[in-house]
């Protein structure tokens, strides 16, 4: 018998281990993943870029502007029901009785579905839905359903909710929920006695809204079959077909998701949603396609909102600036969910610290993720306390911030931004200009992670005839993603952008993340650049010998030219070597090309009328640093976003509840003020050039961070009047200077 | 929104005609003209008003015209608020109009909505325009304002109902002595514009002006007087780029030779359920020149009877800013 050989094996590549977010429900967690320790071209340096790291505009912008982008919210299908959500309008209550007799016999009426929801512990949680041939007969027949409820009490303010005779948002349930207590009180109560100065103070954030210009929704196109296509307003394309084939009693892979355009979702839009399953169930019921968009009025009261936040702070210092000790009692207000926010002393060295962090909840609808979850409440309130310490010990705000913070980026950033803003402007007096129009300006940092995972699969195919696709099927959130996917494969190629089309938005095509935790660009971009990389080589493998037969690293792809050995073809006859089905090339994450960690700065200046309580914003500036800026157009936009996000939160929107009815006042465009155009101050976008790491890391949570603490500290410079209480509108500095005899001055 | 019947009469009296047959009577069922439908759109896709029929007035000839002679300004009720803002006789005598026109909304609202319509403005009280509440004006029991959140609300005139009359130009057409034209069931009348607004304790709770069901706005009237030559409409928002005034101030003055004040009219706006003239603040300024210290005076005085609910307490110092602001402004021209 003869022996067997063993078998040459190839040797397994060397592996490392690292960790990486994975984003659930738009809240990132760090899970550990393996990867090859063996990695192929890098991006190389940020600024030998062709393409990248260049201002590129929007691939998609002409058919946005010109409205030939087609948007869930567009879709028209033949035979198409249109449904609509029935709401609970009480703070509290349960369902004795749907009657639908009289709603179901209106014409035009198909299918009328009672909610999951036996206890509805908000005003807005969905009752029933209808669907029917008009959205105006939809919306006659929601009114036409006779709920019987049983009102329970309510509580929807969190001051109200904390007493102990308050109405249970949960039955035998309390309201307020230890989650969490870190650090040694006692310590931190011994190191107040060393501290020079004491500052404390009681912090609240409002509740904003997504207020994405695409209200949640999808168009679930069944008719009856074994498969089924969905045009979904969502931040994951991959998120949709599981939960869609359970609601439709279909297998996963019958079910196709589609993302061509999408409105915005900022953290709002992961997964089918409750509007997503009463779409499914009506379009199974009916066996005809079904468009449920929620309306405004119900994106407002049932579609989520930021977590808002109350915490009590105290922190002491030094005369020399060090701060020795922070104590925070944070409280968490996520309505009947859990609520985010950081814990403190976020992002400072503050000595000794101590905190206990609690969920406070109302009867209100769940907050759920928004741009950098649990972020802005923390800075807002920690960058307030730190500016509040360092005028009262005469210290500039800006050389406080850098006693206390050792990261040198911060420091870099900080220089930068005095001198954007003209910070020797400012008067170091708050209040202290003379006149009823008072100018001051303020300043805030933070940080925030950014990096990528390894669910990206990217290909890229190159025909004879020299088209060139990329194909994946992650999503465009308005966030650019299209551009820059063409982008790097043009640049990789050495073509221009209209030589690649990209196919993206589509379950069928390769998979990709859900967009969250700005992970999106740093997981897709390092798996399209192998991929084009990859197609690069294979593409120079079979053009070599027309080329002298070079090694296909040496093949050089510029210019619409494909050279080497000093011969030179155009990009057309390069492609005619391929053969007849072209190539195709299949690319994966790479871990080397991304990278995680960003800081952040920001400044404002503001000018407040103090006779009339009017805030005009002035200038906002913004320094980020992000490794490569994969397209410098769209990572100012980015920051120019986060600025005029902040802009509202810090002077103009706001959920108002009423105690009495425990309903939203204000679901609506009109009573819910966002910024618009004539609020908006200059504002310079600038992007940290200074950072040379040659790796992509996602920036749009960042940016929306430090802007809010800029905004609230420059008012207090401006006024001497400390606002602890988002947002600062016209009535509270009005009955703030009123009531305060002995104003607060640096 | 709730299915309609539309109508689109050539005339008048086909119109009121249009909004007296089969009315169910109640004020947000009943038929309703539509002009521009800049509110009353908002207010059917919200189905706080579900109104049986919609009687469009624009085929009707002659209300969209501005006419200016010596003595009066008239102008059509389907006159756009552009087309007042933009128009140099009413930019020339009546700055003020122009002002308050210029103030309204958005470009985009401008261009639609009409002057009579922004006359009849529903409020724009929260609970009000919340389908779910049915407050004291849309036939329940109680003014939710009254000790809820009423940031927004009167600081004067309330009770039983808090809400603030939402137009801009009424207030500046109060101080100039406006006089309205109505055509309704019994013919034409002309109502002057400080007897149309009725506060909740005086008229129909359910209304916010004489106005009936039937009854159709068809031209307002404005005298020239020297008033009006120096009148200024000062508007605070708390969003310039679209809101609604959280209080304003229209003012006319008539200076003698010496720089004093001959006549003044102040009325203010966003403050209470009707255009708010204060006729002690005028009374005050005649004779005076408009010291620093007069203008100072005569914002308290003209905020004296405010009486605030538990969060406009804020109105009090920002309205008197605004008349103080408004009067200076009046006075330098």
């Amino acid at each position: 018998m003869q022996q067997q050989q063993p078998q040459p094996q190839p040797s397994p590549k060397p592996k490392k281990k690292i960790r990486v977010p994975r984003v659930v429900n738009g809240v990132e967690q760090m899970v550990e993943i393996e990867v090859d320790e063996d990695t192929g071209p890098g991006w190389g340096p940020n600024d030998k870029h062709t393409l990248l790291n260049h201002k590129i505009t929007r691939v998609d912008g002409p058919k946005k502007v010109t409205g030939m982008a087609l948007y869930t919210y567009d879709m028209r299908l033949p035979g198409m029901l249109y449904g609509r959500i029935l709401r609970c309008p009480h703070g509290h209550a349960r369902v004795t009785k749907l009657d639908t007799e009289a709603a179901s016999k209106l014409p035009g009426v198909k299918a009328i579905i009672q909610g999951p929801l036996t206890e509805l512990r908000f005003a807005g949680a969905p009752v029933a839905a209808v669907a029917a041939t008009t959205p105006e007969i939809a919306g006659d027949a929601l009114r036409a359903i006779k709920v019987t409820y049983e009102v329970l009490p309510h509580v929807v303010h969190a001051t109200d909710a904390i007493r102990p005779d308050a109405p249970k948002v949960v039955a035998e349930e309390n309201n307020l929920q230890e989650k969490a207590k870190n650090g040694d009180l006692q310590k931190a109560e011994t190191a107040f006695a060393t501290a020079d100065a004491i500052v404390e103070g009681e912090y609240f954030s409002q509740r904003v809204h997504h207020a994405c210009l695409e209200t949640h929704g999808m168009v679930v196109d069944y008719r009856g079959g074994d498969s089924a296509s969905i045009y979904a307003s969502t931040q994951g394309t991959f998120t949709i077909p599981g939960d869609a084939a359970k609601e439709l009693g279909l297998e996963q892979s019958k079910v196709i998701a589609s993302v061509e355009h999408m409105g915005g979702g900022f953290g709002s839009k992961f997964g089918i949603g409750i509007e997503g399953m009463f779409a499914c169930r009506l379009s199974k019921q009916t066996k005809s396609p079904v468009k449920l968009m929620l309306t405004r009025y119900d994106e407002f009261v049932m579609a989520g909102n930021r977590s808002g936040s109350w915490q009590k702070l105290k922190a002491g210092v030094k005369n020399d600036g060090t701060i020795v000790a922070l104590t925070a009692r944070q409280y968490r207000l996520g309505g009947i969910g859990q609520g985010s926010q950081a814990g403190q002393p976020y992002i400072y060295r503050m000595g000794d610290t101590y905190r206990e962090v609690y969920a406070l909840h109302t009867n209100e609808d769940s907050s759920i993720a928004m741009r950098a979850p649990g972020h802005p409440q923390a800075s807002f309130a920690i960058e307030s306390l730190v500016d509040e310490l360092a005028y009262k010990i005469k210290m500039d705000p800006v050389a406080f911030r850098k006693k206390n913070l050792r990261d040198e980026v911060y420091h870099r950033q900080l220089d930068r931004g005095a001198k954007e803003i003209g910070w020797s402007r400012r008067n170091p007096v708050a209040g202290g200009n003379p006149g009823p129009l008072k100018r001051g300006m303020g300043c805030a940092v933070g940080t925030w992670g950014g990096g990528g995972n390894n669910q990206c699969k990217v290909d890229v195919t190159i025909l004879q005839d020299g088209a060139v696709y990329v194909a994946v099927g992650t999503q465009d959130l308005g966030t650019g993603t299209r551009t820059y996917t063409r982008a790097i494969v043009a640049e990789e190629l050495g073509i221009g952008m209209n030589d690649v089309e990209e196919h993206i938005g589509n379950s069928k095509l390769g998979a990709a993340n859900p967009s969250g935790g700005s992970t999106t660009a740093p997981s897709l971009s390092p798996s399209v650049k192998d991929a084009a990389i990859k197609a690069r080589m294979m593409m120079a493998e079979r053009v070599a010998p027309l080329l002298g037969n070079p090694k296909p690293e040496e093949v050089v792809f510029s210019g619409g030219n494909v050279s080497a050995n000093g011969r030179s073809i155009t990009w057309k006859q390069a492609a005619a070597a391929l053969p007849a089905a072209g190539i195709t090339s299949h690319g994966v994450w790479r871990a080397d090309l991304q990278a995680r960690g960003v800081h952040g700065v920001s400044f404002a200046e503001v000018e407040v009328d103090i006779e009339t309580g009017f805030i005009r914003p002035i200038k906002m500036v913004h320094i980020q640093d992000g490794g490569l800026p994969l397209n410098r157009l769209t990572m100012e936009s980015q920051i120019n976003g986060g600025m005029i996000q902040s802009l509202g939160m810090a002077f103009y929107e706001g959920r108002v509840m009423d105690a009495q009815l425990g309903m939203q006042l204000n679901p609506g465009f009109g009573d819910y003020k966002l910024p618009g155009s004539l609020e908006m101050p200059e504002m310079v976008p600038i992007i940290d050039d200074d950072d040379k790491r040659e790796a992509v890391i996602g920036i749009a949570e960042g940016c929306i961070i430090p802007p809010l603490g800029a905004l609230v500290n420059a008012v207090f410079n401006a006024t001497g009047l400390r606002i602890r209480d988002l947002p600062i509108t016209p009535d509270k500095i009005l009955m703030g200077l009123m009531n305060t005899t002995v104003i607060s001055r640096g | 929104m709730k299915a309609f019947e539309w109508t689109s009469p050539a005339t008048i009296n086909e119109a009121v005609k249009m909004l007296t047959v089969a009315s169910p009577g109640d004020i947000d069922e009943a038929p309703r003209p539509i002009a521009g439908g800049q509110d009353l759109l908002t207010t059917m896709k919200d189905y706080t008003s579900r109104p049986v029929r919609l009687v469009n007035l624009k085929n009707i000839r002659g209300l969209n015209r501005i006419t200016l002679n010596a003595k009066q300004l008239n102008i059509g009720a389907l006159v756009t608020l552009t087309e007042l803002e933009e128009h140099a006789g009413v930019r020339k005598s009546f700055p003020g109009l122009a002002e308050a026109a210029h103030s309204i909304a958005t470009p985009q609202i401008r261009n639609l909505g009409t002057v009579g319509g922004n006359l009849c403005q529903r409020p724009r009280c929260w609970y009000f325009r919340l389908e779910e509440v049915i407050c004291l004006k849309k036939g329940g029991s109680e003014c939710y304002a009254a000790t809820g959140e009423n940031k927004y609300n009167a600081i004067f005139g309330g009770g039983p109902s808090y809400i603030v009359h939402p137009s801009d130009l009424a207030p500046m057409l109060l101080a100039l002595g406006a006089t309205v034209t109505v055509i309704g069931s019994g013919g034409k009348r002309v109502i002057p514009l400080d007897k149309f607004f009725t506060l909740p304790s005086e008229g129909d709770i359910r209304r916010e002006n004489v106005l009936k069901n039937e009854d159709i706005i068809t031209e307002i009237h404005v005298p020239v007087s020297p008033l009006a030559a120096r009148s200024t409409y000062l508007k605070f928002k708390e969003r310039e780029s679209l809101d609604f005034a959280l209080a304003s101030a229209a003012v006319a003055v008539q200076l003698a030779p010496n720089q004093t004040v001959k006549d003044a009219r102040i009325v203010l706006g966003g403050v209470a359920p009707v255009p708010w003239r204060v006729p002690a603040a005028e009374k005050f300024l005649t004779g005076k020149n408009l010291t620093a210290s007069v203008l100072a005076e005569v914002g308290k005085i003209a905020l004296a009877d405010a009486k605030p609910l538990d969060k406009n307490a804020y109105k009090v110092p920002l309205t008197q800013t605004l008349v103080r602001r408004a009067l200076a402004k009046a006075g330098s021209v």
